[in-house]
C-alpha cells in the first residue's frame, strides 16, 4: 500500500514537474498520432530512433496519455535530399521529422519547410537547458545562417572522421622490427602515439603495409564521385595545411578555393591513392567499410557513424580506433582540422500541431541522458555534454575516445541553400583530378572556384563576377 | 545410300545450327540468370570471389522479403496502379482510335503527332513540369493522381496500336451496321471491338509492362503511399556497411518473372508492342 | 441519342477523353515548362521566380557543360544505335530460318527479355556484375588479364561499360526488327534469287533491301529516340561519373531538376530536348508518310 502511495506521490510529482511545460501543450490525451521519421539509408544512427521508438510510445502514453506510432522511411546519402525536398516542396507531411545533413539546413531553412525552434526551446524547460559537448556542434548541427544565433535543427547523430586500425598488425612484432629496420621509426602503437602520427608518416605506414600479392593494402580513402565522399578526404589536406574554401564573409570561393596551397594539398592526398585497393577511387562509405571488414588494408579513415559496421565480430579483437592523422606545421606541431559529418534533426513545417507537439515531446525524451546513453550503446554518437562528459562513456564503444578528441579539430563547410550544387561542382573537378582524368589541380580548382563564385554572385552573396575565363575552362 | 548421307549430313547441320543457336541464347540470357540465381543464395555465396556456381539454394532472403513491412503495400500497388492505369488508358483510347480511324477529323494527324511525341521526350524532361504542376495541387503521392499520370503516358501508345488495327477493320462493317439501323454505340462495342482484339492485348500488355518497370516518375511524383516495385528496389538497396545484395537479387527476381512470363504468353504481340503499333507480323 | 450520334461533334465527343488527358497531363504541364524557362526559380531558395527573359537560354549557349552533356547524348546514341543495328543485323539473319529450332518460344523469350526490364533495375544489377571485387565481370576480367579493371570507375571504361549495358539491353530490339523486316520480303522474290543464284551481297542489295527498308528504317528511329532518352540506366549505373563522363542529357537534366533544384535554368533545357525530340517524332512520320505513300502509288 504504501508502494503504491509512494507511486502516486512520484508520479503527481512528475506532473508538477512538467506542469509549466505543458503552458504551451496540446492536450493530445487519448489521441492516436502517427509520425513518420526520414533517414539516411545505410546508416545505423539513422535508423536507431525509429528502433528506439516503441520506448517512446510508452513513455508518451505513460506521461502524456497519448497513443502514438512511427513509421521509418530512408534513402541513400546521395538522394535522400532529393525525396526530403521533393516531398517538401508540396507542402506535404509526408515526413514528421526528417534527418538531414548538416549542409542541407539552408536548403531546408530558406523556403519555410521546417520549423524555427528558438520560440519553442526557450519557452521549454528541458530543451531550453540542454548543454552541448562543443561549440561546433551547435554551429554545425543547429545554426543558420552562420553566425546568427538562429537555431533551426537539433544534433541527431556527432560524427567524425577517425583511424579504424588493425592492431594485430601494429603490434606484431616481427612487423614492427621490420618497419623500424626500414624507417628507423616505431610503428604506432598507442592512442597517444597515433596522436604524433602526421601525413608525411602515415605515408611511410601505409606504403609499408602495401602488399598487393598478399591482397593487403596500406589504408583507404573514398573517392567516389557520389554525394560528398571525396570532398570529404580532400578538405582534411586542405585544411591542415591551411587551406580555405570560401570567404566566411562575403562568400566569395574565387581565390580562397583555388589557391596554391590547396592545389598542393590536392596532390599530396592523391599520392595516398598508391597505398588503396583497386578500385579505390570509386569507393564510397560502403565500399570502404567492406574492404576493412575484409581485412584488404591495414588502416581505414572512416566515419565514427559507421563503428559498429567497421568492427565486426570476426575483426573485434584486433581494431582499434584512433585520431587520424594531421598534417606538421613550421612549428613541428600537428595540425588537424576534419570536415565534421553527422546529422541533425528538422520538424517538418506542414506536419499538424498534433504531430508537432509529439515530435517535440519525442526529442525531449530523445535527449534524455537515460535515452542518450541507450542511443550510445546501440552504435550511436550523442551531442549532449553531461553523456558524452559521463565517466564511463569512452568505454561504451571503441571509437568513443578518437571521436571526443577530434570534436574540437572539426568544422563544416557551407549550410548554402545552393549547397548541393557548390558541392556537385567540386566534387566533379576533385575527383576529375584524383582519378586521373586531368593533371592539373590548380586548373580544376579554378574551374570549380569560378562555377561556386557564380552561384554565389546569382543567389546575391557577393557582388563579385566569377572569372569568365575560369568558367570557360573544360576538365577533360 | 548417297541419299541417306545427305538426310544425315542435313540433320547433323541443323542441330548443330540450332545448338548454335542456344549457345547464344543462353549466353545472352546469362546476366539475367545470374541474378535470378543470386536470390538463391546467401550473402557470402553471393559476393563470393571466385562466383560461386554450385551451391545450396536456399529460400532465406524470399523469406526476409516477405517479411519486410514495405513489401506487400508496394507490391500491391505496383498491381493496383499498373491495372488501372492501362485499364483506364484503353478504353479511353479505343475510343479515340475510332473516332480518329472512322472520322474524317481535321488536324487528327497533328493531334496523333502531338500525343506521340510525349513517348519521345527523355523522361527527367517530362518529369520536370508534372512535378511542379503536382507540387501546386497538392497530388504528390496520392494514388488517383499517380494512376491518372501513367494512364496518360499509356494512351499514345494504345491509341497508335489500335487506330492501326481499326484501320485494318472495313468501313463495310460500319456501313452495315448503320444501314441495319444500328447504334454507333452497338457498332463501336459489339462489332469493332471483337475485330480489334489482338490489338486491345497489345495494348494492354505493352502498357502494363511499361508501368509496372516505371522508375522515375514514381520515384519523383510518388512516395510513402504510391511506392511500386522499381522504386523500392532503388531506394531500399543500401543497407548497413554496403548494398544489401540479397534484397536487390530476391526483389529483381520476382518482379521479373511477371514480365518474362508475359513475353513467353504474347510473343506474337511483341512487335506491334515495341513499334507502337506501325509494323505488325509474327517473328 | 441518335441525334448526338449523327452530330458534327460526335466523333469529338469519343475523342474528350483523350484530349482531356492531353491537355491535362500535357498542355498545362508544357506551359508550364515553357513559362518556367524564362524565370530563375529555385524550389529550395523560399523567393519568388524572378523573370530573366531568354537569360536561361544564352546560357545554355555558353555552358560548356550543356555541349559536352550534348556532344556525349550524340555519341552515345550513334554508337547505341549503330551497334544495335549491326548485332541486332547479325542475330537477326542467324534466326531467319529457324522456325524449327526446338523450344524456340522459349529461346526468344530470353532472348528478348533483357529489353522489357526496367531499366532502373538493370543498372543496379550490373552495378553488382561490374564491381571490380565481387562482380562476375570484374572475376571474369581478372581471370582472363590478370588485371582488377573497375569498369565503372574509370574514365573512358565507363562510358564502354554503359554502352555496353545498352547494346545488350536493345540489340533483342534490333532483331526482332530484322526478323520482322525479313519476313516482308516475299518468298517468291527470294526463291527467285536462289534459282537465278546470285550473289549474297546483290541478293541482299537488290532482293531483300527493298522490301525491308522501311521496317529497319523505322526501327533505327526508334532506337535512336530511345538511345536519346537515355536516363534511369545512367543513373543506377554510375550518376554520370566518374568525373562527368557518363552524364547525357537526360542525367543532366534530372540531376539539375531534383539535386540542385533549379526549376527554371532545368525547364529551358528540358524545352531544348523536347524541340529536339519533336524533330525525331516528325522524321519518324515522315517515314511512315513515305511508305504511306509508296503503298498507295502501287
Amino acid at each position: 500500500m504504501r508502494r503504491v502511495f509512494a507511486f502516486l506521490l512520484s508520479l503527481g510529482l512528475m506532473t508538477a514537474g512538467s506542469l509549466p511545460a505543458q503552458t504551451n501543450h496540446l492536450d493530445l490525451k487519448g489521441k492516436q498520432i502517427k509520425l513518420a521519421i526520414l533517414g539516411v539509408a545505410g546508416w545505423l544512427p539513422s535508423k536507431l530512433p525509429s528502433d528506439m521508438f516503441p520506448e517512446f510510445a510508452k513513455y508518451a502514453k505513460e506521461k502524456y496519455g497519448y497513443d502514438v506510432t512511427c513509421t521509418y522511411a530512408d534513402a541513400p546519402f546521395g538522394a535522400l535530399f532529393q525525396k526530403a525536398a521533393a516531398s517538401l516542396a508540396t507542402k506535404s507531411n509526408e515526413y514528421s521529422l526528417i534527418v538531414s545533413d548538416s549542409q542541407w539546413l539552408g536548403a531546408f531553412t530558406e523556403p519555410g519547410w521546417i520549423v524555427k525552434l528558438d520560440p519553442i526551446i526557450k519557452s521549454d524547460p528541458v530543451l531550453s537547458k540542454l548543454q552541448w559537448y562543443n561549440p561546433v556542434l551547435e554551429t554545425s548541427y543547429m545554426e543558420y545562417p552562420d553566425n546568427s544565433g538562429q537555431h533551426v535543427a537539433l544534433p541527431q547523430e556527432t560524427d567524425v572522421e577517425a583511424l579504424f586500425v588493425r592492431k594485430d598488425l601494429f603490434q606484431d612484432p616481427k612487423e614492427r622490427e621490420a618497419y623500424k629496420q626500414l624507417t628507423g621509426n616505431d610503428l604506432p602503437q598507442t592512442f597517444e602515439d597515433w596522436e604524433k602520427v602526421d601525413f608525411d608518416e602515415f605515408a611511410k605506414i601505409s606504403k609499408f603495409f602495401t602488399r598487393p600479392d598478399k591482397n593487403l593494402y596500406g589504408t583507404v580513402f573514398q573517392h567516389s564521385k557520389e554525394y560528398d565522399f571525396q570532398s570529404m578526404y580532400v578538405y582534411p589536406f586542405m585544411w591542415s595545411m591551411g587551406g580555405e574554401f570560401w570567404d566566411p564573409k562575403t562568400h566569395d570561393t574565387e581565390g580562397y578555393l583555388d589557391t596554391d596551397i590547396n592545389a598542393k594539398a590536392m596532390e599530396y592526398q592523391k599520392t595516398f591513392v598508391q597505398y588503396e585497393p583497386p578500385g579505390a577511387l570509386n569507393y564510397g562509405i560502403a565500399e570502404n567499410i567492406d574492404a576493412f571488414t575484409q581485412g584488404k588494408t591495414a588502416t581505414s579513415i572512416m566515419w565514427a557513424a559507421v563503428g559498429l559496421a567497421m568492427i565486426t565480430d570476426q575483426n573485434r579483437d584486433k581494431v582499434m580506433v584512433v585520431p587520424p592523422p594531421g598534417i606538421k606545421q613550421a612549428d613541428g606541431t600537428i595540425k588537424r582540422l576534419y570536415c565534421i559529418g553527422g546529422q541533425a534533426w528538422v520538424v517538418n513545417n506542414y506536419a499538424t500541431p498534433e504531430q508537432k507537439q509529439a515530435i517535440f515531446d519525442f526529442l525531449k525524451w530523445w535527449y534524455l541522458p537515460e535515452t542518450q546513453l541507450e542511443f550510445a550503446k546501440k552504435g550511436g554518437n550523442p551531442a549532449v555534454k553531461e553523456v558524452l562528459e559521463d565517466p564511463s562513456f569512452d568505454a561504451i564503444n571503441p571509437w568513443n575516445r578518437a571521436m571526443k578528441y577530434m570534436i574540437p579539430f572539426n568544422r563544416d563547410f557551407y549550410h548554402s541553400p545552393k549547397y548541393a550544387e557548390l558541392l556537385a561542382i567540386q566534387q566533379e573537378a576533385f575527383c576529375s583530378y584524383v582519378t586521373g582524368a586531368m593533371n592539373d589541380p590548380m586548373k580544376a580548382l579554378h574551374w570549380a572556384a569560378a562555377r561556386q563564385q557564380q552561384v554565389f554572385h546569382d543567389l546575391g552573396d557577393t557582388k563579385k563576377k566569377a572569372n569568365p575565363a575560369y568558367l570557360k575552362l573544360q576538365l577533360n | 545410300m548417297n541419299e541417306q548421307k545427305a538426310v544425315a549430313s542435313r540433320h547433323w547441320k541443323s542441330t548443330l545450327y540450332y545448338t548454335v543457336l542456344w549457345v547464344i541464347v543462353l549466353i545472352y540470357f546469362f546476366p539475367v540468370l545470374w541474378i535470378i540465381l543470386s536470390a538463391f543464395k546467401t550473402k557470402n555465396e553471393l559476393l563470393a570471389t571466385p562466383p560461386v556456381w554450385f551451391f545450396r539454394p536456399t529460400l532465406e532472403n524470399f523469406i526476409g522479403l516477405f517479411h519486410r513491412d514495405n513489401f506487400w503495400p508496394t507490391f500491391f500497388n505496383s498491381l493496383t496502379i499498373s491495372l488501372s492505369s492501362v485499364g483506364i488508358a484503353i478504353v479511353v483510347s479505343f475510343l479515340a482510335a475510332y473516332a480518329l480511324s472512322r472520322f474524317k477529323i481535321v488536324g487528327s494527324d497533328f493531334i496523333l503527332f502531338l500525343i506521340l511525341s510525349i513517348r519521345m521526350v527523355p523522361g527527367a524532361a517530362v518529369v520536370v513540369p508534372v512535378y511542379l504542376m503536382y507540387a501546386a495541387l497538392g497530388w504528390k503521392d496520392s494514388f488517383w493522381p499517380m494512376t491518372f499520370f501513367y494512364a496518360m503516358f499509356s494512351i499514345p501508345f494504345s491509341l497508335w496500336i489500335l487506330k492501326g488495327f481499326m484501320d485494318g477493320v472495313s468501313v463495310r462493317f460500319d456501313e452495315t451496321g448503320l444501314a441495319n439501323n444500328a447504334s454507333r454505340f452497338h457498332i463501336i462495342f459489339k462489332v469493332i471491338l471483337p475485330q480489334v482484339k489482338p490489338g486491345l492485348i497489345a495494348a494492354f500488355v505493352f502498357n502494363m509492362i511499361f508501368v509496372w518497370n516505371e522508375f522515375l516518375f514514381n520515384f519523383i511524383l510518388g512516395g510513402k503511399q504510391t511506392t511500386m516495385i522499381p522504386t523500392l528496389l532503388v531506394s531500399d538497396s543500401v543497407h548497413e556497411g554496403g548494398v544489401d545484395w540479397t534484397f536487390v537479387a530476391s526483389l529483381g527476381a520476382i518482379y521479373l518473372v511477371p514480365p518474362v512470363v508475359a513475353l513467353y504468353f504474347f510473343q506474337k504481340y511483341l512487335l506491334v508492342g515495341m513499334t507502337f503499333g506501325t509494323v505488325r507480323g509474327e517473328v | 441519342m441518335r441525334r448526338i450520334e449523327n452530330s458534327k461533334l460526335y466523333p469529338w465527343l469519343l475523342l474528350t477523353p483523350t484530349l482531356i488527358f492531353f491537355a491535362i497531363w500535357n498542355i498545362v504541364p508544357l506551359f508550364w515548362m515553357v513559362g518556367m524557362s524564362f524565370y530563375n526559380y529555385s524550389l529550395n531558395l523560399g523567393r519568388p521566380p524572378r523573370f530573366v527573359g531568354f537569360d536561361n537560354y544564352t546560357d545554355y549557349l555558353d555552358s560548356v557543360d550543356v555541349w559536352l552533356a550534348m556532344s556525349r547524348t550524340f555519341t552515345f546514341v550513334i554508337f547505341s544505335v549503330g551497334l544495335t543495328t549491326l548485332f541486332g543485323g547479325i542475330l537477326g539473319v542467324l534466326f531467319w530460318r529457324s522456325t524449327k529450332m526446338p523450344g524456340r518460344r522459349l529461346a526468344l523469350t530470353l532472348l528478348f527479355s533483357p529489353m522489357i526490364l526496367t531499366p532502373a533495375a538493370i543498372g543496379t544489377f550490373f552495378r553488382l556484375n561490374y564491381d571490380p571485387t565481387f562482380g562476375i565481370f570484374g572475376y571474369f576480367t581478372r581471370l582472363f588479364t590478370g588485371h582488377t579493371l573497375d569498369y565503372l570507375g574509370t574514365e573512358g571504361w565507363a562510358f564502354i561499360a554503359l554502352l555496353a549495358v545498352d547494346v545488350w539491353m536493345w540489340t533483342p530490339f534490333m532483331l526482332l526488327i530484322t526478323l520482322a523486316a525479313l519476313g516482308s520480303v516475299p518468298s517468291a522474290e527470294l526463291e527467285a534469287a536462289e534459282v537465278d543464284r546470285l550473289s549474297i551481297w546483290r541478293r541482299f542489295r537488290y532482293v531483300i533491301l527493298p522490301h525491308a527498308r522501311f521496317i529497319i528504317m523505322l526501327g533505327i528511329i526508334l532506337r535512336t529516340i530511345d538511345a536519346f532518352k537515355v536516363t534511369d540506366l545512367v543513373y543506377q549505373l554510375t550518376r554520370g561519373g566518374p568525373g562527368g563522363t557518363t552524364e547525357v542529357i537526360g542525367v543532366m537534366i534530372y540531376r539539375k531538376a531534383f539535386d540542385a533544384l533549379t526549376m527554371g535554368w532545368t525547364s529551358g533545357l528540358a524545352v531544348i530536348t523536347l524541340l529536339t525530340a519533336i524533330a525525331f517524332t516528325a522524321i519518324f512520320l515522315y517515314i511512315l508518310n513515305l511508305q504511306k505513300r509508296r503503298r498507295a502509288l502501287k
